[in-house]
């Protein structure tokens, strides 16, 4: 990984903890609060492409693995690692990589607005959605002996914000791919 | 930022961090073997004690642990409702055990000691030429340093939205704080290969 790679993610990651310092926004038509933070996992993953999203993320946990209060709300501490929802943390590597190799195969410069958003958001939908509820409810149900399908019930409220997410990701990923392209292309 | 680690002099802190992580992970093992709600109550009281004597004050170890405990009661009503008392009682305590002796560890290991093991444990990773072992504390200082900046930058942004009559959006703010915050990759790129800080090539 070359030093401005590195650098690249650790500002993301940045960015991602400046995100969980937001308040969470209460939406009108969804029954939870949504946070910032996810969308910066997302945004990693489509801004970047996989091995720098991956990396950012990894960053951020790392951060609050030795205790810093990085993720939204204040958590942080091992705590956060030995919690039922661990899995949704986990799942931000996997959702991170999946946006990121998914963006990068899909979309290319020489496309129409269209296609790159509609790629985008297909990416952001793959990752930061199925990826990380994924491997969270498979966690949660793991954990605390549920069951799948309850731990899955247990989550749906979350998932109508995480699908609005996907698609604010897509938009500032091709807003920003015109403005400052970074995401690594195919040959 | 400030860290979650308290000052102090416990045998806790006295302690390696490895014994520390070792035993965190040994004991969620075991935790989850056991399935017995009585021996888990004792568990988890005893990690409760353990957390209780960091002489972190009432309030500052309420809040620490106040989301956590959220979550662990929302899924002992889940397990109440849908399975046994037996089995919340059993939820109930294997994951408070777990989250207050992670709290503990937390509150008693340095984010240096961390950083010393994580590099350790990566000293695996960078023998077959996966990562650089030492990058990982380079790129752990990088993102403490740009928190704050990025911070600025998100209310600079508010302001000129402020200042322009708009309402603030997701998209009209994300995108210019990642293109401001990202723009400089290649000054700060630049300015750690000139101090040769993670070696020539």
């Amino acid at each position: 990984m070359s030093t401005r790679d590195l650098v690249l993610a650790a500002l993301f990651a940045a960015i991602i903890v400046a995100l969980g310092m937001l308040p969470p926004i209460m939406l009108g038509f969804i029954p939870v609060p949504i946070t910032a933070q996810s969308l910066g996992v997302m945004l990693a993953g489509v801004v970047l492409g996989a091995r720098r999203g991956v990396t950012a993320v990894l960053l951020v946990l790392v951060l609050a693995a030795i205790g810093l209060p990085v993720l939204s709300g204040g958590r942080g501490g091992l705590a956060v690692f030995m919690a039922p929802t661990t899995g949704y943390l986990i799942g931000w590597v996997l959702g991170a990589l999946v946006t990121g190799y998914v963006s990068q195969t899909m979309v290319s410069r020489d496309q129409s607005g269209l296609a790159q958003g509609a790629s985008f958001f297909i990416a952001a939908l793959l990752g930061g959605v199925v990826a990380v509820y994924g491997l969270g409810v498979t966690y949660l149900a793991f954990v605390t002996g549920m069951g799948f399908l309850k731990a899955f019930v247990g989550s749906l409220a979350f998932i109508p914000g995480d699908v609005l997410k996907a698609l604010i990701a897509a938009l500032a990923g091709r807003a920003v791919m015109v403005g400052y392209p970074l995401l690594p292309q195919r040959a | 930022m400030r860290t979650l680690y308290v000052e102090g002099g416990s045998v806790l802190h006295r302690l390696s961090a490895r014994v520390k992580l070792i035993g965190l992970f040994l004991l969620s093992l075991l935790v989850f073997a056991t399935h017995s709600p009585v021996l888990l109550g004792i568990v988890a009281v005893t990690c409760a004690a353990v957390y209780l004597s960091l002489n972190i004050g009432w309030r500052q170890s309420w809040l620490r642990i106040r989301v956590f405990s959220l979550t662990i009661v929302v899924v002992a009503l889940f397990t109440l409702v849908l399975e046994s008392p037996a089995a919340a009682l059993e939820t109930f305590f294997r994951l408070s055990a777990m989250m207050l002796a992670a709290a503990a560890v937390t509150a008693t290991t340095t984010t240096g000691d961390f950083i010393d093991q994580i590099t350790a444990a990566a000293w695996p990773l960078e023998r077959i030429g996966l990562v650089k072992a030492a990058d990982i504390g380079l790129g752990v200082g990088l993102v403490i340093r740009f928190v704050p900046e990025v911070v600025m930058r998100y209310q600079a942004i508010r302001d000129a939205h402020y200042a322009r009559g708009l309402k603030m959006n997701v998209i009209s703010t994300a995108v210019p704080l990642i293109i401001l915050t990202l723009r400089n990759a290649d000054e700060i790129a630049a300015a750690i290969d000139a101090r040769s800080i993670r070696g020539q090539k």
